[in-house]
């Protein structure tokens, strides 16, 4: 534990001492700074206009889903090409300046490396999720906001970024450049989102329930909407151990190979 | 301590060692030497459970290799041929790092990196970022690390490659200042590194053990033959001949202009005295005479380089 903790440590404070977080989480926030208030606009103006307007569907109107989701969506946009830069070099620069040597002859487990740097991972996106929660903080200032279904969806993105960060810890430990890292973890990540597409290929109810089962938008959804099913919470659990359990296999391989 | 019988490593068809045998008691350095492309990177790599063998076993510590790593690599310390430090990390950072994974006890960890920062003299240096020290520094921070845990057995992959004849000299005094406390093997296709620090020596050419003894025992292989070099202020036509009519004597070889020779005799202290008394004698004007054994190096290229032609 101690030592999951030691590497734990190690990687968030290069995390927070180095440039590159810095760079990352100012680019999101630039994104995210011109997009909230040009949909906040948009929404008050649907609001101001309801009455002239009869069709429009109630969920315009509300701010969770007219807003925030909206937020939050371009949020988990942004995660797709942020946490392959966070994940990147975690395993591809420590194989290229041989100092994962280190890591090979020190008294522990494949495990407790990979354990130790997944968490590290998570720890950045967490601050990276609370400089987006920022924006609907500050909107809480002159308007009552449901704190809770807001919560709920986002801890659904944390989720959808924790999974992108196995699979690009995963992709990490793959190669020793870190550049192959980025792109392998990129199309990793924008390619969960077309599994579910196919629901609409397959004619047999059994392959469509797999699918369905299977992509990442069916569970995401739900939690969006602010209900927790415990079935899309195994599932991002799931995917992230998959991808863990590849990563430490990867990585004691590194030992035989 | 460590025990290695029947090692082999095979990367695809080629052996990058084979059927290695032998045994390192506790406290001994030895001298890990052989050309580049022997394979001592990779002995030294299976010891420390970097990477595992393709047959035989190897044991630290009563512990093998294979079946126990974990406890195999809380009793080493390894330097491998690139230090393994992180560049943006200060020396103490990093060393506090290395001392945590090592499995120190927490209240240990300070003053464990203290010590290993006054063994390998990075006191001055201990709040600056690795990337900006020097070559021989980072070197230094790299047996550092290998120290930190006080380990049993200290692995030294190359330790003074690349480094200035003063930091060689350094290295080497630090690792003169360790003996005894640990086990030392150390590699290396440095000679003077290994006459000036090691006291047993495993000579591997080819991924094969081609001699392993100390070093006094080492030098007998060239044994019946001895180096004299001798200097003289007055060159003469007749040293040549002269000093091959001693007997003992085996070859004389004129060298800068007749005012140094070098000779070949047998091993026997007599010759030299024969020598000596003739130069003097002649009116030669004696200005140096020194006996050198057969050295190092002439042992390690004939057991290396000499078994190709063979």
């Amino acid at each position: 534990m101690d030592k999951i903790f030691a590497i734990y440590k190690k990687e968030v404070k290069g995390f927070f001492f180095s440039p590159t977080f810095y760079v990352v989480a100012f680019f999101c926030s630039a994104v995210m700074s011109w997009l909230y208030p040009i949909q906040l606009s948009d929404f008050l103006s649907n609001l101001k206009n309801q009455m002239f307007q009869q069709g429009m569907p109630p969920q315009a109107l509300n701010a969770h889903y007219a807003l925030f989701i909206r937020h939050l969506v371009n949020c988990n946009l942004l995660l797709i090409f942020i946490v392959p830069a966070l994940t990147m070099k975690l395993f591809a620069e420590e194989r290229k300046l041989r100092t994962f040597d280190l890591l090979l002859t020190s008294p522990i487990t494949s495990v407790q490396i990979v354990v130790g740097k997944y968490l590290s991972v998570l720890t950045a996106i967490f601050a990276i999720m609370l400089i987006a929660l920022s924006y609907p903080a500050m909107t809480a200032f002159f308007a009552k906001i449901e704190w809770v279904p807001l919560m709920i969806a986002a801890l659904g993105i944390f989720l959808v970024g924790a999974v992108y960060a196995a699979m690009n810890l995963f992709c990490s430990a793959l190669t020793e450049s870190a550049v192959i890292a980025y792109v392998m973890a990129v199309i990793l990540n924008v390619s969960v989102w077309f599994v579910g597409a196919g629901l609409e290929v397959v004619d047999s109810p059994w392959g469509r329930q797999i699918f369905e089962h299977i992509s990442l938008n069916s569970h995401l959804v739900g939690m969006v909407e602010g209900t927790i099913r415990t079935s899309g919470l195994i599932f991002f659990l799931s995917v992230v151990f998959l991808f863990c359990f590849l990563c430490e296999r990867v990585v004691e391989s590194l030992r035989w190979r | 301590m460590i025990e290695v019988s029947g090692l082999t490593k095979s990367y695809g068809s080629h052996l990058a060692i084979n059927d290695l045998n032998f045994t390192i008691n506790k406290g001994e350095v030895v001298g890990f030497l052989g050309p580049n492309g022997a394979g001592k990177s990779t002995t030294m790599k299976i010891l420390t459970g970097f990477m595992a063998a393709t047959h035989g076993t190897a044991k630290v510590c009563g512990y093998d290799v294979f079946e126990s790593p974990i406890e195999v690599k809380k009793r080493i310390g390894y330097l491998p041929e690139t230090p393994p430090v992180y560049l943006d990390m200060l020396v103490f950072d990093y060393l506090e790092y290395v001392a945590q994974l090592k499995g120190v006890e927490k209240s240990k960890i300070k003053s464990s990196v203290n010590r290993a920062i006054e063994q390998t003299h990075l006191g001055s240096v201990q709040k600056r970022m690795i990337q900006n020290l020097s070559k021989g520094f980072k070197q230094r921070v790299g047996i550092a690390q290998a120290l930190v845990s006080d380990p049993e057995v200290l692995i030294l992959d190359e330790p003074t490659v690349g480094l200035d004849p003063k930091q060689v000299a350094e290295i080497r005094d630090l690792i003169k200042e360790l003996k005894g406390k640990h086990t030392i093997i150390l590699s290396t296709h440095i000679l003077p590194e290994v006459q000036s620090t090691c006291e047993r020596i495993i000579i591997i050419n080819k991924g094969q053990i081609v001699a392993q003894d100390t070093l006094l025992n080492l030098s007998k292989i060239k044994s019946g033959s001895r180096k004299v070099k001798l200097k003289v202020r007055n060159s003469n036509a007749n040293i040549s001949a002269t000093l091959k009519g001693i007997a003992g004597v085996l070859s004389v070889e004129k060298q800068n202009g007749g005012v140094e020779w070098t000779i070949d005799t047998e091993d026997n202290d007599e010759v030299i005295e024969q020598i000596a008394m003739q130069v003097i004698q002649s009116k030669w004007g004696l200005s140096e005479i020194t006996s050198a054994k057969a050295d190092l190096e002439d042992i390690f290229i004939k057991l290396t380089y000499g078994q190709a032609e063979v």
